[in-house]
């Protein structure tokens, strides 16, 4: 094969070495992280005072992540099945469909998706209550 | 071949430093030389055809991008236009245009992957670095968009998720901006670079006979002399009211098929700077479907094709009446790239330009198998 020698082909792929006087693009992990956008699908929040315990999240979740557990104190005097969802994080994948069919919108998810454990029970997660927060800042 | 006059037997694969996902290619090597290959697929299969039948519609849309691990969009856009077309649904316009915006920001992103993949199988290590860098700027802009990087579960039957976040299409046009400046840059480090062109001039020839024979499409069909486009020749979404060109070139071989999805790269820049011109201001992006139990499909059958960056993808899709659909079969482009194409282009080839060529030829095993 004739081959003709290429000097702009080999020299110019050196121009890319003054990248190295430049900024790293990549971020000081863990000292410097990284901010999720406002409707990034993270980890579910649950404002109890909203939840009427109707189970169309555990009805629709096609991976079986959710199910309705008996919390500690109902909040909702409407919740007539006194039921909560609870996730399975080793079976979530963060479509949100539980959100978009939440008829009192009291299931959200938060911007957070970092979670860090040694114990593989904690994949099944009591989602945080929101209104907790909501009476401390009224 | 070994001390006793045999052939040597190899499995390139299933790992690859240049593709997503595991298949291998049992080799028949003398020397360096390929004499015989056959590819092998089994290790992806997650059966989401069968899947999808046990599903209802809502719930079968989040797993339709998972087919294409780097192409998600035209999975979610397909499956979203084979339901509206069986269910009778108008899409807004806000939304159609919305996808197509979607659409080609996918076929950046896959470009970007192709750019890192084809540098990884030579062994030019910048160009994984910098393509999956620079992907990751649109990856924040889809976070933006649709709350997720890569698994977007965006476009759903009935239109998009949600609308446009405030400033959407002026970040984008600033993104655009920048990636014009990378072009350059990319074409310094690889496209013109002296390695890459001795490595990929003359291999993995793809005679225009042989496209047809085996049913080519995409780059690899562009590249082989034929202007095939399914944004062209049946337009879906919003291409009918665009601009571009399509990219030919007959020399058929890496470095041409380079050159298109280069080409294609700044096309897909063209048709989105066109977009944010053309954009709705407001209107719906969705119509309300009923409760997923209650959201029935009449009976009939539809067949969709879409156009990704790697080549043509089409399902077909039937329904009996109720809240699932009875069937649903996907074709993508690598089932006969790597299955069928993949071994005779190689045959007569390097080992080492192995890894190249299935780059080259936009192999995506999880789309194999589904």
């Amino acid at each position: 094969m004739n081959w003709k020698l290429d000097i702009k082909g080999i020299l110019e792929p050196f121009t890319a070495l003054k990248y190295l006087f430049k900024q790293p693009a990549t971020l000081l992990y863990p000292f410097e992280k990284r901010k999720t956008t406002e409707n990034y699908r993270g980890f579910h929040r649950n404002d109890q005072s909203k939840c009427i315990g109707c189970g169309l999240c555990e009805d629709i979740c096609m991976n079986d992540a959710i199910d309705m557990i008996k919390p500690e104190i109902v909040k909702n005097a409407k919740n007539s099945s006194e039921l909560i969802p609870r996730v399975d994080f080793g079976r979530c994948c963060w479509c949100s469909l539980c959100t978009d069919v939440c008829p009192t919108k009291s299931l959200t998810l938060s911007n957070e998706y970092s979670m860090v454990s040694t114990d593989p029970n904690s994949f099944l997660y009591n989602i945080p209550d929101t209104s907790k927060k909501e009476k401390q800042n009224g | 071949m070994n001390k006793n006059n045999q052939l040597v037997k190899i499995f390139h694969g299933p790992q690859h430093p240049g593709i997503t996902g595991n298949m291998s290619v049992e080799i028949d090597l003398d020397g360096e030389t390929i004499v015989n290959a056959e590819t092998h697929v089994g290790y992806l299969h997650r059966g989401f055809e069968k899947l999808v039948e046990r599903r209802t519609i809502p719930q079968a849309f989040t797993i339709v991008c998972r087919i294409c691990v780097p192409e998600p969009d035209p999975n979610e856009e397909n499956f979203a236009r084979g339901i509206e077309n069986l269910a009778g649904i108008e899409v807004p316009v806000k939304a159609k245009w919305i996808r197509t915006m979607v659409l080609e920001m996918q076929r950046m992103t896959s470009q970007f992957l192709w750019m890192a993949g084809q540098g990884g199988s030579l062994g030019l290590y910048i160009n994984p670095q910098w393509a999956v860098a620079d992907r990751d700027l649109m990856l924040d802009l889809y976070e933006e968009l649709t709350g997720a990087r890569v698994y977007h579960m965006y476009i759903y039957p009935g239109g998009v998720r949600n609308d446009l976040p405030l400033g959407f299409l002026y970040k984008l046009g600033r993104l655009l901006d920048y990636y014009e400046t990378r072009l350059p840059e990319y074409d310094r480090i690889f496209f013109n670079n002296a390695v890459f062109k001795k490595r990929a001039v003359g291999a993995g020839y793809v005679s225009p006979e042989t496209a047809l024979k085996h049913g080519v499409v995409g780059p690899v069909l562009r590249a082989a002399g034929f202007k095939k486009d399914v944004r062209r020749y049946a337009p879906y979404e919003m291409y009918e009211n665009l601009e571009f060109d399509i990219p030919v070139a007959t020399e058929s071989d890496v470095y041409a098929r380079a050159l298109i999805r280069r080409e294609e790269f700044k096309q897909s820049i063209r048709i989105l700077r066109q977009i944010i011109k053309m954009m709705p201001k407001d209107g719906p992006v969705n119509v309300k479907l009923k409760n997923h139990r209650q959201f029935t499909i009449p009976k009939g059958e539809t067949w969709v094709r879409t156009e990704s960056s790697r080549g043509e993808f089409s399902y077909y899709m039937a329904s009996d009446g109720s809240e699932k659909l009875r069937r649903m079969q996907v074709k993508g482009p690598s089932m006969v790239h790597a299955m069928s194409l993949l071994p005779e282009v190689i045959k007569g080839g390097q080992l080492a330009d192995v890894a190249m060529i299935m780059n080259s030829l936009g192999t995506c095993p999880p789309e194999i198998e589904r």
